[in-house]
């Protein structure tokens, strides 16, 4: 099932409440006030009830890796979504 | 065996010269299994000691293999209390042996490296009921709990990050000037501990031994306590740091030499500006463990139970993961009160940030962060707090009050 990143998008600026958000592959949390570890939590409990899906705590603690982005975590959704 | 010692060093030097001109994986894997079951030798007194941590490590692994052909909570559940009871009691928690019966505690077991044991067990047990453990052997599983380089102290590994390396066993140090590093690195860890850490705790033992008699406080002027005071106040935190990242230093740079990546540990963590900020750098490995299996699952169950009132809630949240990691660290009421300040810490750093958030924005938040003589308050206040922290752990409560009353009720 395909994602659309506007709906992600929607997702981010009602948890993070800021309207001017507008999601790229490359942003990551330095980019999005509020998007600290507790605002990570509270994204990742909005997504999982916007998209009926689930994430493992491996892969919630992962997305705050680094190497992690938005492009990363608009893929694991997909791929969860199937 | 100490890692800070010259046989530990001898060993680690001679066997990685000579590590990768072993040829094959599971040759390799064996000199390591044989190096880590030596060293963790060192820590069993006794057959009962080795069957209590054979029962212990392979009730880890068996449910582990369990959870992951049947991912039921009930299973994870009644493993994670009979295991934590099972902790509980063996390590002899103060706040236990007040609520149960004294006949539970009659046998001590020596369980130095358990806490870690422990640690890495329910990440395996969790990540196995949720399907995120590829692959799960008997050998690798053995070799992930005794693994020399993380048994006594951590730094808390994943198991996936261990079995990557693990399962190759290749040379990560390319170059001359990187295995140089690794070399200077031991070098350092072994200064930290030896001679900065050691100096250190002297410093602090003398202050402390001085203090904590009545008579001998009494012969000196009020100001040359408070100084004695606050030399102790602030070497025991400073013995801990270079006690301990002095180790991780070692047990890093000496894994890296083997093929193995282990994790940091420390990140300059009198940098922080709060209390959050601060377990998220100074053994940073447990600060995330217990984000991630402390206090997500908590704040989860909690944003789906009562989403109204989650933003409160939190708080709450940062209170009890913390206050649990701080009673973990060792089993007198002194731990109790560490974990609880350091519980308060955290959750006040919370609550601040929501009170400017309401006031000034999520903008207004972040020039509030970027302020440079702001940062520095923030920086001293955090290193005061923990060290404030830290000034319950050496000893128990009633030294430290005695000591505490010595320095401010003596004569002027």
């Amino acid at each position: 099932m395909q994602t659309s990143r506007e709906e992600v998008q929607q997702v981010f600026r009602d948890v993070f409440g800021e309207d001017q958000i507008v999601l790229t592959d490359d942003m990551t949390a330095d980019d999005i006030p509020g998007w600290d570890s507790l605002g990570h939590l509270n994204l990742i409990i909005a997504i999982e009830k916007r998209f009926g899906i689930k994430f493992a705590t491996a892969e919630i603690s992962r997305l705050k890796d680094d190497d992690q982005n938005v492009g990363t975590l608009l893929a694991l959704i997909a791929r969860k979504r199937g | 065996m100490n890692v800070c010692s010259i046989e530990w060093v001898v060993c680690l030097l001679a066997f990685s010269a000579l590590f990768f001109l072993i040829p094959g994986v599971r040759l390799k894997q064996m000199l390591l299994f044989a190096g880590s079951a030596s060293f963790v030798a060192s820590f069993v007194p006794n057959m009962v000691g080795w069957i209590a941590l054979a029962v212990f490590v392979g009730i880890g692994y068996l449910t582990a293999r369990l959870l992951r052909r049947f991912p039921r909570k009930i299973i994870l559940v009644l493993y994670l209390v009979i295991v934590l009871s099972a902790f509980v009691v063996l390590k002899q928690y103060a706040f236990a042996k007040a609520l149960l019966p004294a006949a539970l505690f009659q046998r001590v077991i020596a369980t130095v490296g358990w806490s870690y044991i422990l640690f890495r067990q329910i990440h395996v047990a969790v990540d196995a009921y949720e399907g995120q453990i590829e692959t799960l052997s008997f050998w690798n599983y053995l070799n992930y709990q005794l693994n020399v380089f993380g048994f006594v102290a951590g730094p808390i590994q994943h198991y996936q990050d261990f079995c990557r390396c693990w399962m190759d066993l290749t040379p990560i140090l390319n170059e001359a000037e990187s295995i140089l590093r690794a070399y200077l690195r031991i070098f350092i860890g072994v200064v930290k501990i030896a001679l900065v850490g050691q100096l250190c705790l002297e410093l602090f033992n003398s202050c402390s031994d001085l203090l904590n008699d009545a008579v001998q406080a009494g012969h000196e002027t009020q100001g040359l306590r408070i100084l004695q005071f606050l030399a102790m106040f602030y070497c025991y935190p400073l013995y801990i740091y270079f006690n301990f990242s002095g180790y991780c230093d070692m047990v890093i740079a000496g894994a890296s030499l083997f093929g193995l990546k282990m994790p940091e540990n420390f990140d300059r963590p009198y940098l922080s500006r709060n209390m959050i900020d601060y377990w998220t750098r100074f053994h940073r490995t447990l600060g995330f463990w217990i984000r991630d299996y402390i206090f997500t699952p908590m704040y989860k169950g909690v944003a789906a139970r009562w989403p109204a009132k989650a933003a409160s809630l939190a708080f709450l949240c940062y209170l009890v993961a913390f206050t649990l990691a701080g009673i973990w660290h060792g089993h007198g009421w002194n731990f109790v009160i560490f974990g609880l300040l350091n519980g308060l810490g955290a959750a006040a750093a919370k609550l601040w940030e929501r009170r400017l958030i309401k006031r000034v924005g999520r903008q207004g938040l972040r020039s509030y962060l970027q302020d440079p003589r702001i940062r520095a308050v923030a920086i001293v206040g955090t290193v005061n707090f923990a060290c404030f922290t830290i000034f319950f752990f050496p000893s128990d409560l009633n030294r430290s009050f005695h000591i505490v009353r010595n320095v401010f009720a003596g004569p002027l």
